[in-house]
This record gives C-alpha cells, structure tokens and sequence, in this order.
C-alpha cells in the first residue's frame, strides 16, 4: 500500500501534475557532523542515499567542532549531491523538489545545506523545502517499512537530542517528553570519554559492553517512574563517581551497566508512552536508535507488550538525507514549498 | 559571455551579472547601514532570483560563476561559496574564485604613488589584508593575504614608512586609528565592500585565461583556523 498524504495539493506548486507516488525529491542534510545527499520518490522509495561522515575530523577533539563541521560540509557538498544523483541514476531534471533540513543543528553547519538547496532550486526552477531535523528522523521508519502509517510513538534519540513523540498523523505531533539536560548520546560520549574510549563514544561502548556484565553495577535509572521526560547527567556523574571508588573495576561491566541502564529508562518510557497514548505501534530513531541494546531490549519488551515494534536499519537511524528527503514529500504535499528566504533555525522544535 | 558574480564576504550580499565589458545588472543589500544580524542565507537566493527576473535572464544562460571567496565573514562566505560551487556543478560551468580583498583595491588601482591597502574585519578586533602596488594595467599584490590587529597593522605601516590608503569595512571600523597616522588616508565607505564590478570584471578576464575551478575544488579563504584547533596545537605534548 502506498499511502497518500492528506490534502496533496501538488499541482499547485509543481509544474503540471505529479502523483504523489511519484513525487521525486533530492535532499540535503548538514545539520551536524554527517554531509548527506538523498533521492526520495513517493515519500517511501529511498532511490539513493550518501553520507559523508566527518567522525575523522572530529575525532581529535573528542567531539564535534562547529567550525570544523561547517567548513567540511562547504567542501564535501557538492561530491555528496553529484553521488546521490548518480547512485539513484536520474538526473536533477528528473527533481520535483529539493529540500533541506533547516534546523535544529549548527547554525554554521545548516546554512550550507540550505543554501545548496536553494541553489539548486535556482537551477532547476522546483520548489525548496526546509525540514525539521527530529521530523526527519521520525520519518526514517517509514522508509524501513513500507506498511507503517501513524499514528505511532517514536523515540527519537540522538547526541543532541532525546524525545518522545506521539506522531498522530502526517504533520501532528504531540510532544510527551524530552529529557531535562543532556541527550542520551551526550551521556554515551561523556563516558566514553571519561572511561578513555575515545569518540563518537556511542559505537565505542556498545561494542565494549557486549563484553561486560550489563549487572554489574546498579547504576540509577533517573526519573524511571517520573513521567516521560528523560535526565542523564546526574547517571554520568554516578558512572564517574563508582569508577573513581572502584579503581580496579572491569571497564566493559561499567559499559554493559551504563548501557543498560540508558536502555531501561528509554524503552520503559516509550512502552509506558504507547500504552499512555493507547497506541499500539512503538519506532525508535536517531543516532542512539542504532545502539545494538537498545535495538534489541525495544523489540523483545514491544513485543512483550504486545506492541509492534518498528527498528529502522542502522543507516536510516544515524543522521542521512533520505529521511529528510521522504519528510520533505509529505511537508511539500501538505503544506507547500519553503519560501526562498526563509533562513536556518537552529532552534526549531517540533 | 555571460557571468554571475556573487560576493558575501562583509555584513552586505551583492550579485551581479555581466560580462567582459561589464555590468549587466546588479544588486546590493544589507551592510554597514543595516542593524542586526547578517542575513546572507535568508537574501542571497531571493536576490539572484530578483534580478534574474528585472534582467530577463536565465541560469541556463551563464558561461560561469565569479565569487568572491574572503578572506571575510565566515557564515556569508559559506553561503557564497556553496551557492556558487552547488549552482555551478548543475549548469555544468565552472567557478571563479576571487579573492575579496584583490576586490577592495581594484577600484583604487589608479591611485598611483601610494601602497593600497585593503582591509576587511575580522572580528575579536582584527583586519584581513594585503599590500597592492599599482602599475600599468592594474595592481600588483606585494604581500600575502594577512590576519592582524589594528596595531600591528599600523606597526606595519610605520615600519615601511610608505604612504597608504586604507580601504574596506575594516578601514572604516577603525576609522579613528588610521586616520590619526600621518601616512594613512581612510577610503570612504563607497570602498567598503568587495566591488561588484571589479568581480565582474576581474572573473570575465580570468575566464578568458581560462583560469578558473571544478566546482567541488572551490572553498573559501579563511586566513583563521578554528578555536578548537588552535587550543588543541598549544597543549602540552
Ligand atoms: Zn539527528
């Protein structure tokens, strides 16, 4: 089944009629520390999707460095965009649209992929559309499966960024919780960086938690019980509190223990969120959705709880184009083209 | 011959089209006279949309595009140069890079007798410059595109003992020192910008020497390396 979104109006900002099915869309995302380039037709049929990933450049610092992201993303840009269409084999007179994500992210980063898009709107005289980074990721899941419709509740979960979300429909958001400090990936990276391993911590941990005992160490689950807002930084500070006590501790049972302890509070909350919001459909996305526990702890309790449980392929839950692309089909349909001049928002919501 | 200049390199957005005999149309917005924060990402597209349609002409019909590439403002230098290098790749044209500042002295080249010395801010109380001689035909660079304060710049001056004429936003900034300095004459601000028609100009002679870029090739000249990097060099080993 191939949805249709509500209210399509796409005659009215493309030249001539274009099923929505049909609708073909280059994307553009550099919001972060990933240069991505995307083709997306029918808002479901990811035709090609690239990602330059700048992790090298960071790595030295030990996270990433606004300035160091935007000045990659002026280079990488123009390579990333000629692959995306080449991989996809059509050619930019074959775009209906082009679209970039705007926000939120790094000022400096954003506006590159923004003024790429618009360029290439110039060009091609197609409309622009800017797109909402975490909307984005909301709709990586439907790439994954073509049979997902909201409603659903998505856990979004990245270095940035940790929200819960009731998707009602295409475009219909209501907010249920975000955490009150750091992001789960910020609490990942933190101690990976206290425990020495380097960065993007992420990656580092999950590996090294697979070889530790995830019961080890009772580490706090903040705000279990508490709502659907999420709180790390006080389970970092108990991470670096055990290890300085217990000096000769085994570094992958306090990687299995954190792990696990993140996994318990972000499946709990969005379980407890479904059930809530009496929704029977559980997706999770974002940079963190690609942890190997928590992939594997939300399908075996979603299923547990009776709920289906959609976990997009890795590539689609790390920062990519093709999400932003597959967003853009619905805004587009919905809501129109983005103006020419409308900016970056480094601070959009949802 | 048909050119697209765009220069993003102080607080203004300019765009031109033209061609060796110069400027077809041009449009300027922003600068020293607008509060608030820069808005290249918001203005630039709207603007070469505008005077495509005032110009009656297409993307379709360009030969290149010129851009000015700093040193300058880092976040209207991204804009510029993605806009150009993105725009470029998909018209299958090639790209101009010019520096900006070889943009603020060319309208001063016959000023004879004189060093011209543009200079562009660079924030946290520095200038972008360089050193250009004229001679015949146009200028000559006699230094390498440089970072300094005020201070060290009129170091500079005092040390080579030559009279100057101080141009761009950076001039006008720090207005007050230059002037005070017997050797420095401060260009007003019809000087502060990178000049359109020079980028028009300048780009229409270099195409014809066909000394121009691969669109991927072109990124902007920074003259400053980021914080991060620069801590990260002066730790200890
Ligand atoms: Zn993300």
């Amino acid at each position: 089944m191939v949805s249709r979104p509500p209210g399509g109006a796409l005659e009215d900002v493309l030249e001539g009629v274009v099923a929505f099915e049909n609708l073909t869309v280059l994307g553009i995302e550099t919001s972060c520390d990933e240069t991505a380039a995307a083709v997306v037709r029918g808002g479901r049929d990811m035709v090609s999707s690239v990602v330059a990933t700048q992790v090298e450049r960071h790595a030295p610092y030990g996270g990433v460095v606004p300035e160091i992201a935007s000045r990659a993303h002026v280079e990488l840009v123009t390579e990333v965009i000629a692959r995306s269409l080449v991989e996809a084999g059509v050619e930019l007179s074959a775009i209906d649209a082009i679209a970039a994500c705007h926000g939120p992210g790094l000022a400096g980063a954003l506006l590159v992929g923004v003024s790429a898009a618009k360029a290439l709107a110039l060009v091609t005289g197609r409309p622009y559309v800017g797109v909402n980074h975490h909307e984005g990721h909301m709709y990586a899941a439907l790439l994954d499966d073509p049979t997902l419709e909201p409603p659903f509740v998505t856990l979004v979960a990245s270095g940035g960024h940790t929200l819960l979300v009731a998707m009602r429909g295409h475009g219909r958001y209501e907010t249920l919780g975000q955490t009150v400090d750091d992001a789960a990936g910020e609490a990942f990276d933190k101690v990976a960086r206290f425990l020495g391993l380097g960065y993007p911590g992420g990656p580092a941990i999950d590996a090294l938690a697979a070889r530790g005992d995830a019961e080890a160490v009772a580490f706090p689950r903040p705000m279990l019980d508490d709502g659907y807002d999420f709180s790390f930084s006080g389970l970092k500070t108990a991470v670096v509190t055990y290890c300085r006590r217990h000096p000769d501790l085994a570094v992958a049972d306090v990687a299995a223990s954190f792990q696990a302890a993140v996994v318990d509070v972000l499946v709990t909350k969005l379980i407890r969120a479904a059930r809530a919001a009496e929704l029977d459909t559980i997706v999770i996305g974002g940079g963190v959705a690609a942890n190997s526990g928590l992939r594997a702890r939300v399908a075996a309790d979603g299923a547990a709880a009776g709920l289906r449980v959609v976990v997009p392929s890795m590539g689609l839950c790390t920062d990519n184009a093709a999400m932003i692309a597959a967003c853009a089909c619905y805004r587009l349909a919905a809501d129109g083209p983005t103006p020419l001049d409308s900016g970056v928002r480094p601070g959009l919501r949802i | 011959m048909l050119l697209l200049a765009i220069d993003t390199s102080t607080r203004r957005v300019g765009v031109a089209f033209g061609s060796q005999v110069g400027v077809l149309a041009s449009l300027e917005l922003g600068g020293a006279a607008v509060d608030g924060p820069p808005r290249h990402a918001e203005q630039l597209a709207p603007a070469i949309e505008h005077l495509l349609q005032i110009a009656d002409l297409s993307l379709r019909q360009l030969t290149a595009i010129a851009v000015a590439i700093g040193p300058g403002m880092f976040t209207g230098l991204r804009v510029g140069v993605t806009t150009a290098k993105v725009m470029a790749q998909a018209l299958r044209i090639p790209v101009i890079p010019i520096p900006s500042l070889d943009l603020v002295a060319y309208p001063l080249r016959h000023t004879t007798g004189r060093v011209l010395l543009p200079a562009l801010d660079a924030r946290r109380n520095e200038l972008y410059y360089a050193r250009y001689r004229a001679v015949p035909g146009g200028l000559q660079r006699a230094s390498e595109y440089e970072l300094a304060t005020p201070s060290d710049l009129l170091g500079e001056i005092e040390a080579a003992g030559e009279s100057v004429v101080v141009a761009g936003d950076g001039a006008l900034r720090f207005r007050e020192v230059f002037e005070a300095h017997e050797l420095c004459e401060v260009a007003g601000p019809s000087f502060a910008a990178p000049s359109l028609p020079a980028l028009v100009e300048l780009g229409a002679s270099r195409f014809e020497r066909e000394d121009f870029a691969a669109p991927g090739d072109v990124v902007p000249m920074y003259l400053r390396r980021s914080d991060a990097e620069i801590a990260h060099d002066r730790r200890p080993a």
